[in-house]
């Protein structure tokens, strides 16, 4: 503190000290002290504050409070009168609710019979809006995202069919009922382990804290729901606090959040496991599973089963069996078979030979066709030859007929000539034996001994009467 | 299978596990009796679970456990 002038000063430092003192200012008179920190406060920029009120009392001409919040609290004070003029709604300033307040700090010294305190004046107060209540959620939301503590619930396995349910909510709300009636909905019909707790007043976030974990350190529960009933931003904020969801968010259990409706949104919406926007949304988070549905799905499980267990050992039955008439079946199938394939082969073989005398046939026709042709062109050369040849022959015939009966002629001339018939008619006589050949030596008239002179006008016999033989001399 | 599922779910999921297989079709005759053996001994631990949450609703409340989590201890004592 900068050395100044203080009031009963002078006073103080007559007084003999008792022991040494520090090497401090001073000593200055208290009351001269109290009222400079009362001007030094007056001196302070006036400013808003928002908080929550608590401790609410008044006197003839003043109302006091305390204004908090999670760090921290200020007394306050504001005179009637200015409470008057501000013209606000009958209970507006009660404890719990969120208040913004404008003015500056005060100092009251005190006196030597009334105690000293310290306030802020308030000269202006309102009840806190929407709006300032979202800058503070809004600055609370990016600090603990920022510290990653909106996944932490997120991460933690939800059982689908839990035994046990913790559950924080106002003894006596309608959440409560809610609750009840859409985990009964589902089937479910286990065990509710309720942590009542006030939902909306300034004890409200500390109380809803304890029953989490409380709830939270029971072995048997398995998951907790937050439930509340909708309401204002100012009636949901205990669900914001900042301590809550800190301890919200460390958990071991899964926390479903089913605070106010779908358009509101708390901070431990944020937090939790789940949030939901209605009680029976809640109910269905907390237990997934649709008991009553599952009861007979595991009921037709169970028909599966026995009949696969049963079909097993019959089907593998018939197939065996079926396997012991196979050989049988496939003799049978493969004689069908052969059958189908001989008469296939046959009516195959038929169709060939077919086509094979068609083709023949056919290369029959041709072959004779042009024999037929070649014969034709043949017969007509040769009957052209043979014209040809005839008249040729017939010439030649002619022309030989001609020849040999010339030649025959001549011949017949030669031959009469030489016709001893005509050597007889020229007076030459013919010796013949007995028997009619020609004696043709004197041997052979000699040994005859009878002859036949043959003439041309008939013949004589004769006989040889002297047989020597003169021959003719050769000249 | 002859050890306690883990867990309702654990068990809904290896049941349906084992009807798919079965319904397949490609089980062999040891395997699909061990399978059936198997899945009955589910389906009665998942009944049994369904029927620890169906024969009524048990409320409790937090102080009153507190309250008598606090006296065994003393009763414990006491003996």
């Amino acid at each position: 503190m900068e050395q100044q002038s203080i009031p009963g000063g002078d006073e103080a430092r007559e007084a003999a000290p008792v022991r040494a003192d520090p090497e401090l200012p001073g000593p200055y008179g208290v009351g001269g002290y109290a009222r400079m920190l009362q001007r030094e406060l007056r001196r302070r920029a006036r400013v808003l504050l928002v908080g929550e009120v608590s401790g609410l009392g008044r006197s003839r001409t003043q109302a006091f409070f305390d204004l908090r919040d999670d760090y921290g609290a200020v007394p306050c004070a504001i005179w009637l009168n200015d409470l008057e003029r501000l013209g606000l709604p009958e209970d507006s300033l009660r404890d719990g609710a969120e208040i913004v307040v404008g003015g500056g700090p005060d100092y009251y010294p005190g006196s030597a019979q009334s105690s000293p305190s310290f306030r802020f004046r308030a000269t202006h107060l309102r009840l806190a809006g929407e709006g300032d209540l979202l800058a503070r959620l809004a600055a609370l939301r990016r600090q603990l995202e920022s510290e990653g503590l909106f996944q932490l619930q997120k991460r933690l396995p939800r059982p689908l069919l839990p035994r046990t349910i913790g559950v924080v909510t106002a003894e006596r709300g309608a959440a409560r009922r809610d609750l009840v009636a859409g985990l009964e909905r589902r089937g479910w019909r286990g065990t509710i382990v309720w942590g009542f707790a006030p939902v909306q007043d300034r004890h409200a976030a500390p109380a809803i804290t304890t029953a989490l974990q409380d709830l939270a350190a029971r072995p048997e529960v398995e998951v907790i729901v937050a439930c509340r009933g909708g309401g204002s931003l100012a009636d949901l904020w205990a669900f914001c606090d900042e301590t809550l969801c800190r301890t919200v968010a460390m958990l071991r259990v899964p926390v479903v959040s089913a605070v106010g409706h779908e358009r509101d949104t708390t901070l431990l919406d944020d937090v939790a496991a789940v949030a939901c926007s209605t009680p029976t949304h809640a109910a269905e988070a907390a237990v997934p599973l649709d008991c009553t549905a599952a009861r007979g799905q595991l009921g037709r499980s169970a028909g599966a089963l026995e009949r696969a267990a049963q079909g097993a050992v019959s089907q593998r039955g018939r197939h065996l069996a079926a396997l012991a008439r196979g050989p049988a079946r496939a003799l049978q199938r493969e004689r069908l078979a052969l059958n189908q394939r001989t008469r296939e082969i046959r009516a195959a073989a038929a169709r060939r030979i077919g086509e094979r005398a068609a083709f023949q046939r056919r290369i029959a026709m041709v072959v004779l066709g042009r024999a037929a042709r070649r014969a034709d062109e043949s017969v007509a050369a040769a009957g052209a030859a043979r014209r040809r040849d005839g008249e040729a022959l017939r010439r030649s015939a002619e022309a030989a007929l001609s020849r040999r009966q010339e030649a025959l002629a001549q011949t017949r001339v030669a031959l009469r000539a030489h016709d001893p018939e005509r050597t007889l008619e020229r007076g030459y006589a013919r010796a013949e034996d007995s028997e009619g050949e020609p004696l043709t030596s004197a041997a052979g008239a000699a040994a005859a001994e009878r002859l036949r002179l043959r003439f041309a006008d008939g013949s004589v016999g004769a006989r040889v009467e002297d047989s020597e033989i003169e021959r003719e001399e050769e000249a | 299978m002859s050890e306690k599922p883990e867990s309702y779910e654990a068990a809904v999921e290896r049941l349906e596990q084992i009807i798919d297989r079965l319904d397949s079709g490609q089980a062999g005759l040891r395997e699909t009796l061990d399978l059936c053996r198997e899945g009955q001994q589910l389906v009665t631990y998942c009944a049994a679970e369904l029927d620890a949450v169906g024969e009524g609703l048990k409320e409790l409340r937090l102080d009153e456990l507190a309250a008598r989590l606090e006296q065994e201890p003393a009763q414990a004592t006491g003996d």
